[in-house]
């Protein structure tokens, strides 16, 4: 007699789960070819391009790891404070912090220090930094109510004017520059595959996943923040303490972040600049979005963010397209990602009534 | 009045409704007649709300018709529901505390504009209150409200869409036997003016005083439909159960008779309530071993306040709770739990249960503080192993000894009909092992079974030496299970009686503020 639309919320589908994604990267390509032909680049050239930066070279596959382990490790972090009800923006100023703490240490004892002891000194302070830093929100909102979004997106704010400030004071590597930075790092992180340069932080972001799963559904802790984030009157009345989850799940969300700050400037760069911080901290928040903040889900969640992203990275050195266009279409592909999730949790149907 | 022969108003043909693991509607048929009231009754999980939320728009059905005034309509969401003029009052209340009850009525109607003069909203709230008979003041906010006049906002915002049927769901499980009557002099008023009322009840009384039409549910099919006047307590329940296997509908119950030492003493109270004010004032009580205290009370005297200050959850401006002789007044709620003393919430979904985590999380709750790991670093992390085997075990037990009708025990909450989360609820507090039993509302939304069931099981419970404080808007339930009853008035006791030896009467005036007994009167009874 007639057809209405429903929507509401359905339970995952492991089938749905894998299918939606690459439902986004379809449909994507298919506007992103639109684009370039209209930017006089021939499509497939583009897209063969696009993958042999991400995934079907050897190179362009280790590229996509590297990224996939900072996402791997702010997404993860995001995930858990996600569960306990807080929403962690501030993963970007956390990364910012470890990264500048991890290069402090290392350039610090570099030359006093085993390197061993040095590398194990600096990964600890980027945790212990990044989770401080969380921890002032986490603080404020556990304890006095304050709105947990504006506080991190005031302390991103605040940490990249650190960083600044810092490579230009304290850590300035003297003589002119291209561009402010701090003296090289001398030391580095284990290195698993020499050419490309990936290191030991994606055995880091891979086993605190895999943890990070753990602790969510198997423990105690992990009981209290799922109780906290689905019901905080219940987590009260079950005489949990809700300041004190509050404030754990932000110190650890922020202590991934560090580490992926760690991580970034100890594996990968080996040196610090204002240029680290280019928002892969938000993108982590779509990485938990996509992964409906499970610590197994975030892992095949950065992969792919990590495809996109050394995938739209090459495009533009392979390519006579530019950086603006390269990150448009990224950004693209994140939007469609963002729209076909909501397809894939939500049942959007058209239902025929007789 | 036979469905037969009356102006149909709602037609509901052959609606079938599934859920994975059951049949929440098999294959119902229903009509609504215009001006009556029709009480729809049966267990816990029978399938009235899917019913009503089916007409109202909130589920479509797998199969089946509505039809409204001869019409076949399709209900997809409660716009449509209400543009057909059905309207429908919730299980649990859906104000915004923050708003005016004026702002609460127009919310969501077509005529709400962002800028509007809030003054001449509230003088048109005003004319349409007094148009339809039903009266709260329009500019209090509606966290100033008793659960009576809730109530009665929500009716009126339904009302205010111009509805001609008016779906009640469960509307008096929490309200006070004034309240009670306050209500249904509105429906009558409504009636006449032609509305039809459909009414949700497990209180037989109720439906036999002001049903019309009363239709049976079981296991999602209608199994039998009464005029009132052929109708009566014993028949209703029967045709509920199946069988004639109910021994009796009100059972009673014998008191335990060998009350022990002091377990719970409540000197000289004062708890701050949402808004500031004083909402527990001077209380004194206590609870012996074995003993059942009642508290009675219009819905808002109090009653929470004081349950959440003895269990930690609201900081206590004066006063001291004693425990088995320690003070507990500034101990956190967990240590409280420790010491044994358990808490059923009065707001179960916002206070009782997680919806979206499983059933048998939600049972297994505060048992997590009583696990002892012997890996001492882990547990002082937080970070010792969940034993999910054991979560598992006992919430089954859990779920067999109090009823619980779920598909799995990996269901989420938030899948159970309302009497179901208050039997999970109910079973979690009681079955930990506790000294005393905060019990507020324990009954509420619970089948004519389950009631008895958990009655019996409080007082089985007191006489293993189990103490229990009773608040409960029901005053039969208080008075029956009862030792002692202590009577709230605006957050004051206005005095303690023995069940029985006090006339009802002088407690209705206690519960209205009009009578208070004197301090030798009450402390006599307290040493008794
Ligand atoms: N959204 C849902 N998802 C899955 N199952 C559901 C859902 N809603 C209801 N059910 C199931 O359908 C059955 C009927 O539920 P319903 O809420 O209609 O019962 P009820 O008669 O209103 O009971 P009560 O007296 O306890 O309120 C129950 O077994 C319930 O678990
Ligand atoms: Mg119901």
């Amino acid at each position: 007699m007639g057809y209405v639309i429903r929507i509401k919320p359905k339970p995952i589908q492991p089938f749905v789960f894998v299918l939606a994604p690459l439902a986004s990267f379809a449909l994507a390509f298919l506007v992103g070819g639109a684009l370039m032909l209209w930017a006089g680049v021939d499509p497939i050239s583009g897209y063969s391009a696009f993958l042999q930066g991400s995934l079907t070279t050897f190179p362009g596959l280790m590229q996509t790891l590297i990224q996939a382990t900072l996402f791997m490790l702010m997404g993860t972090g995001i995930a858990i404070s996600n569960r306990a009800g807080v929403l962690n923006v501030g993963a970007e100023g956390q990364y910012i912090i470890g990264a500048i703490l991890a290069t402090y240490i290392a350039i610090s004892y570099q030359q006093v220090l085993s390197p061993q002891l040095t590398l194990l000194l600096a990964m600890l302070a980027a945790m212990l930094g990044g989770a401080l830093w969380a921890m002032i929100a986490g603080v404020l909102k556990g304890f006095m109510n304050v709105n947990e979004v504006v506080t991190t997106v005031i302390l991103n704010w605040l940490a990249y004017r650190i960083l600044q400030w810092i490579i230009r004071g304290p850590l300035r590597l003297p003589g002119p520059q291209l561009y402010p930075m701090s003296p090289p790092i001398a030391i580095t992180l284990p290195v698993l595959e020499p050419s490309s340069g990936l290191n030991a932080g994606l055995i880091i972001a891979l086993a605190l996943a895999i943890f990070s799963y753990y602790l969510l559904f198997y423990t105690k802790a992990g009981f209290e923040i799922r109780v906290t984030g689905s019901n905080p009157e219940l987590a009260k009345y079950a005489g949990f303490n809700v300041s004190k989850v509050i404030v754990l799940s932000m110190a650890y969300s922020g202590a991934l972040a560090g580490i992926a700050g760690g991580v970034e400037v100890l594996g990968n760069l080996h040196y610090l600049f204002e240029g680290i911080s280019i928002g892969l901290g938000y993108t982590s928040i779509i990485v938990s979005l996509v992964a409906r903040d499970h610590p197994l889900g975030v892992i095949a969640a950065s992969i792919m963010f990590g495809t996109i992203y050394s995938g739209s990275s090459f495009l533009q050195t392979a390519t006579h397209l530019t950086y603006t266009f390269s990150k448009a279409l990224e950004g693209l592909i994140y939007l469609f990602v963002l729209v076909t999730t909501l397809f894939a949790f939500y049942e959007i149907k058209l239902v025929k009534v007789k | 009045m036979s469905s037969s022969s009356c102006d149909v108003v709602v037609e509901m043909r052959n609606i079938v409704k599934k859920f994975p693991g059951v049949v929440a509607n098999d294959n119902v048929s229903l009509k609504i007649c215009r001006g009556e009231v029709l009480a729809i009754l049966g267990e816990n999980g029978a399938g009235k709300t899917t019913l009503m939320n089916i007409l109202y728009g909130l589920y479509l059905p797998d199969e089946g018709s509505i039809y409204i005034n001869g019409k076949r309509v399709i209900h997809a969401s409660p716009k449509d529901a209400i543009k057909n003029g059905v309207g429908m009052v919730h299980q649990h209340f859906t104000l915004v505390d923050d708003l005016t009850v004026a702002e609460n009525i127009v919310l969501g109607a077509e005529d709400f504009k962002v800028y509007y003069n809030p003054g001449k909203l509230i003088e048109k709230i005003r004319e349409f209150m007094k148009d339809i008979g039903l009266y709260v003041e329009p500019s209090k906010k509606a966290y100033e409200l008793s659960a009576g006049e809730k109530q009665k906002v929500e009716i009126l915002k339904a009302l205010y869409r111009r509805i001609s049927v008016l779906i009640l769901d469960e509307p008096t499980s929490v309200l006070s036997p004034i309240e009670v009557n306050e209500l249904f002099k509105t429906i009558r008023r409504l009636k006449e003016k032609g509305i039809s009322i459909v009414f949700i009840s497990h209180k037989l009384d109720e439906v036999l005083e002001i049903a019309d039409r009363i239709v049976v549910m079981r296991a999602g099919k209608i199994v039998g439909e009464l005029a009132r006047k052929d109708a009566n307590v014993r028949l209703l329940a029967s045709m509920m159960i199946g069988a004639s296997g109910l021994s009796s509908i009100e059972e009673k119950f014998e008191k335990n008779t060998s009350t022990g030492r002091k377990l719970l003493e409540v000197i000289d109270l004062w708890v701050k309530g949402d808004r500031g004010e004083d909402a527990v004032k001077g209380v004194r009580l206590s609870v012996r071993e074995g003993e059942i205290v009642g508290v009675a009370g219009v819905a808002g005297s109090g009653q929470k306040e004081l349950a959440e200050a003895i269990y930690g959850l609201r900081p206590v401006k004066r006063g001291r709770i004693m425990f088995n002789e320690v003070e507990i007044t500034g101990l956190p709620t967990v240590e409280r739990i420790k010491l044994g003393i358990s808490y059923i919430p009065e707001e179960r979904v916002r206070y009782g249960v997680s919806l979206e985590l499983p059933i048998y999380e939600n049972i297994y709750l505060e048992k997590i503080h009583s696990e002892k790991s012997k890996r001492g670093l882990l547990e002082a992390l937080g970070v010792s192993p969940l034993k999910k085997r054991v979560m598992l075990e006992y919430a089954q037990h859990v779920v067999n000894k109090f009823g619980v009708k779920t598909p799995s025990l990996t269901t989420v909450a938030g899948k159970l009909s309302g009497g179901n989360i208050q039997r999970l609820i109910v079973g979690r507090e009681l079955e930990r092992g506790p000294k005393l039993v905060i019990a507020s509302e324990p009954t509420a939304g619970l089948d004519i079974a389950a009631t008895n069931f958990v009655r019996r099981t409080l007082v089985d419970m007191s006489r293993r030496g189990v103490g229990v404080l009773l608040i409960s808007s029901d005053l039969q339930e208080v008075l029956s299970l009862s030792h002692k009853v202590v009577v709230l008035c605006n957050g004051e006791v206005m005095g303690v009686v023995i069940p029985g030896e006090a006339s009802i009467e002088d407690i209705g005036l206690m519960m209205t503020c009009s009578k208070k007994m004197s301090i030798e009167e009450v402390e006599k009874i307290w040493a008794m």
